[in-house]
């Protein structure tokens, strides 16, 4: 991978993503020194957003091992720190059934100013059962409320009925 | 009934509900594998306390510590199940203060525990702790 001046990698992983990657990926961000020079509150913010993002990859991510998916592409996760912002971008397969419940999720979180935020965290921390389920986007609105900026986001067709569906968080370092 | 201590892990937290001592903390990092897994017994324990406690009413308030240093959404969901069993606990009569730990820089710690407080009806102490 090309290197643009100013931009350092501190993760760049693609690959099947199980808990125990998972936790290898973690220690890898811990360990790095970009990390480790950023003020607390923006590391935790940052280490957060990684959390999140790989547990929305293990609540939509389609199983890359299925023999049905003949364009399977791997889950990738990508940390990287271009002039003082960190950004944090994960991939998947997804069912293209999901999108539309995906991106209803982001779309809302983006249209939404702080106040508006944490209302509808409220809203949806008491509703949401406690079955673990899909949730109902309350790790989007967690990492839209620790980011400055909208969630950056595609879906590219793989097939039929999978897409390849992409995301990005900025965090301010 | 018995304590309740779960040492932490990685992934999960201490978790400490000792009755007898009249001690009740949780403290470190919450993103287990299963949260499920992980927040029922200690749902199951407080509901159990809850009966023990409604017994006994006692005027010394019960202290419950919480020293998070990071938790998922997933986790927070399960969370605020914890202080809504505890409200109801304090409702019936015991009271019940929550001293809430955060770092003195993490803002973010401090906000989502005036919100758990807020939408859980509980009186929460915040305890700033130094760097």
């Amino acid at each position: 991978m090309a290197l643009k001046a100013g931009k350092k990698i501190l993760i760049d992983f693609e690959g099947a993503i199980s808990y125990a990657t998972m936790e290898r990926l973690l220690n890898k961000l811990r360990a790095s020194s970009d990390f480790q020079d950023m003020g607390k509150p923006a590391r935790k913010r940052l280490y957060g957003t990684v959390v999140e993002s790989i547990d929305n990859i293990f609540k939509y991510g389609v199983g890359i091992r299925g023999k049905e998916l003949a364009n399977k592409r791997a889950p990738i996760l990508n940390v990287s720190k271009t002039k003082g912002r960190f950004i944090v971008t994960a991939g998947n397969m997804v069912r293209n059934e999901d999108i539309e419940d995906l991106k209803f999720k982001l779309d809302r979180v983006n249209q939404l100013d702080d106040e508006a935020l944490k209302s509808l965290y409220e809203d949806i921390i008491n509703k949401e059962s406690t079955d673990e389920d899909r949730g109902a986007g309350l790790g989007l609105i967690t990492m839209a409320m620790r980011s400055e900026e909208e969630i950056g986001y595609s879906f590219t067709e793989v097939d039929n009925h999978h897409s390849y569906f992409k995301m990005q968080i900025i965090i301010n370092g | 009934m018995e304590k309740l201590i779960i040492e932490a892990t990685m992934n999960s937290p201490r978790v400490e509900l000792d009755h007898e001592k009249k001690l009740f903390e949780f403290s470190g990092e919450s993103r287990p594998e299963n949260v499920r897994n992980f927040y029922l017994p200690v749902l199951d324990w407080l509901e159990e306390f809850s009966a023990e406690v409604s017994k006994s009413k006692s005027n010394t308030p019960l202290v419950f510590n919480f020293n998070f240093e990071y938790f998922n959404s997933t986790s927070a969901k399960y969370i605020l199940d914890i202080f809504k069993s505890l409200y109801g606990i304090h409702e019936n009569g015991t009271e019940v203060l929550i001293r809430w730990h955060y770092e003195e820089d993490d803002e973010d710690m401090y906000e989502v525990g005036m919100e758990m407080s807020r939408m859980s009806r509980l009186p929460f102490e915040y305890v700033k702790v130094e760097v």
